[in-house]
C-alpha cells in the first residue's frame, strides 16, 4: 500500500514560478496529508480535492507573498479545515474512520501471523475509535511527521497540551491492545 | 511508576530540552521498566502508523473496488460478444439474382427476345517494316461497295468497313488497315 497508488491530484507546474520549495513540500507532504485526511474520515476522493484545494490555497499563498515561516503546520492546518468543512456537510460517511485491510500488510507472513496480526489490529482499530478527537488528531499528526509545535498550530492548542494529548492517548492504547 | 514515566513519550519524539533528555535517557538505561514502557510506546506507535497505511490502502482499493464489477461486467460481455458471435448472427440474407427473380416477373409478360449487343473486336495493327508508321488523318476518303472488294455473302449486311492505306511517294502501298 502506498499513496503513490494515488493520482497526482495537482500539476506540479503550476508551482514552477513561485517556488522550488513548494514543489518539494508537495512532493514531501502529499502522502501524509492524504493519510490524515483519510484516517480523519474522509474517502480517498474527498481527501484528494481537500489536498488539492490545500496546495493551491498554498499557490495564492506564496503568490501572495504570503509569510513562509511554519508552512508545513500552515498547510496541515488548511487540509485540517477543509476535512472538517467537508465533514460537516456529508457527516454520514464517518461512522468509522480507520478501517484497516490488513492484506496489505501482513506481506508474506504466515497464517498464524496473520492471524495475530489481524487480532492485533483489531484491538488496535477498537481502542483508536475509542481516544477523543483531540488525541486522534495529535496521533495523526504526529505521524504524518509533524513536530508537538507545529500539532498545536493546526489544531490551536498549547504545545504542552499537545504534549499531554499524545502521552496520553498513547498509553490508552498501549492500555487497550495488552502490548 | 518513575517520576520520568510521564515524559517517555515526549522524550522518544525528541521534544525535550537537552538536559531534560539527557535526563531521561540516563533514566530509562537504569530503569528496566521504563525501557519496557519506550519498547511498548513505540510499537503502538509504529502499529498505529501502519494502521494509517492499512486505513488509507483500504479505502483507495474500494474506489477501485467499485469498478472491478463494471470493468469486468464489460469485459465478459465482450468476450461472449466475440466468442458467441458466428452462432447467434443470423447470416445476411443473399438478395436472389436477377436472372433467378426474373421468371416470375417475365411470366406476366410476353417473351423478349435476347438483344446481343455486339462489340466489334479490335484488329490487331498489322507489323509494318516501318515500325514507327502510324495511322494520319484521312487525307482523301473513298467509299467503296463490299461487294466490290469481297465475295457475295463473305460479309454481312449492314456492316461498314473501314480501309485505311497509307501510301508513300511513289505511289506503293505501305500501310494497310480494315476497321469494321
Amino acid at each position: 500500500m502506498s499513496g503513490d497508488s494515488l493520482p497526482l491530484p495537482l500539476p506540479l507546474s503550476c508551482f514552477a514560478a513561485d517556488s522550488c520549495e513548494a514543489t518539494t513540500l508537495y512532493r514531501e507532504l502529499r502522502k501524509p496529508l492524504l493519510r490524515y485526511l483519510v484516517c480523519l474520515g474522509l474517502s480517498a476522493d474527498d481527501a484528494q480535492d481537500v489536498v488539492q484545494d490545500a496546495f493551491a490555497s498554498l499557490h495564492r499563498h506564496l503568490a501572495s507573498g504570503g509569510p513562509q515561516e511554519n508552512i508545513r503546520s500552515w498547510l496541515f492546518r488548511v487540509a485540517h479545515n477543509g476535512a472538517r468543512n467537508r465533514q460537516l456537510s456529508y457527516d454520514r460517511r464517518f461512522g468509522k474512520p480507520l478501517d484497516p485491510d490488513l492484506e496489505s500488510i501482513s506481506g508474506e507472513a504466515t497464517p498464524e501471523q496473520v492471524v495475530l496480526e489481524k487480532e492485533k489490529f483489531h484491538r488496535l482499530g477498537k481502542a483508536i475509535l475509542l481516544l477523543t478527537d483531540s488525541e486522534r488528531e495529535c496521533l495523526l499528526l504526529r505521524a504524518g511527521g509533524l513536530r508537538y509545535r507545529e500539532i498545536g498550530e493546526v489544531l490551536g492548542i498549547s504545545t504542552s497540551t499537545v504534549g499531554e494529548t499524545v502521552e496520553r492517548a498513547i498509553k490508552k492504547l498501549a492500555e487497550k491492545c495488552n502490548v | 511508576m518513575c517520576d520520568f514515566s510521564g515524559r517517555l513519550v515526549a522524550w522518544m519524539d525528541r521534544e525535550l530540552a537537552g538536559d531534560e533528555a539527557a535526563a531521561v535517557e540516563r533514566h530509562v538505561r537504569g530503569c528496566a521498566a521504563c525501557r519496557r514502557r519506550v519498547d511498548t510506546y513505540e510499537e503502538v506507535s509504529r502499529a498505529f502508523i501502519a494502521h494509517c497505511d492499512a486505513a488509507m490502502g483500504a479505502k483507495t482499493r474500494r474506489r477501485l473496488q467499485h469498478w472491478v464489477p463494471v470493468l469486468s461486467s464489460a469485459a465478459a460481455a465482450a468476450v461472449l460478444l466475440i466468442v458467441l458471435q458466428p452462432a447467434s448472427v443470423k447470416p445476411i440474407p443473399v438478395s436472389p439474382r436477377v436472372a433467378d427473380a426474373s421468371p416470375a416477373i417475365v411470366l406476366q409478360t410476353a417473351p423478349m427476345r435476347v438483344k446481343r449487343v455486339y462489340r466489334p473486336r479490335r484488329i490487331a495493327p498489322t507489323k509494318t517494316p516501318n515500325a514507327d508508321w502510324a495511322f494520319p488523318e484521312p487525307a482523301i476518303q473513298i467509299a467503296l461497295p463490299v461487294e466490290a472488294m469481297f465475295p457475295p455473302g463473305a460479309v454481312p449486311e449492314g456492316i461498314t468497313i473501314i480501309a485505311d492505306l497509307s501510301m508513300g511517294t511513289d505511289g506503293s502501298v505501305q500501310g494497310l488497315r480494315l476497321q469494321p
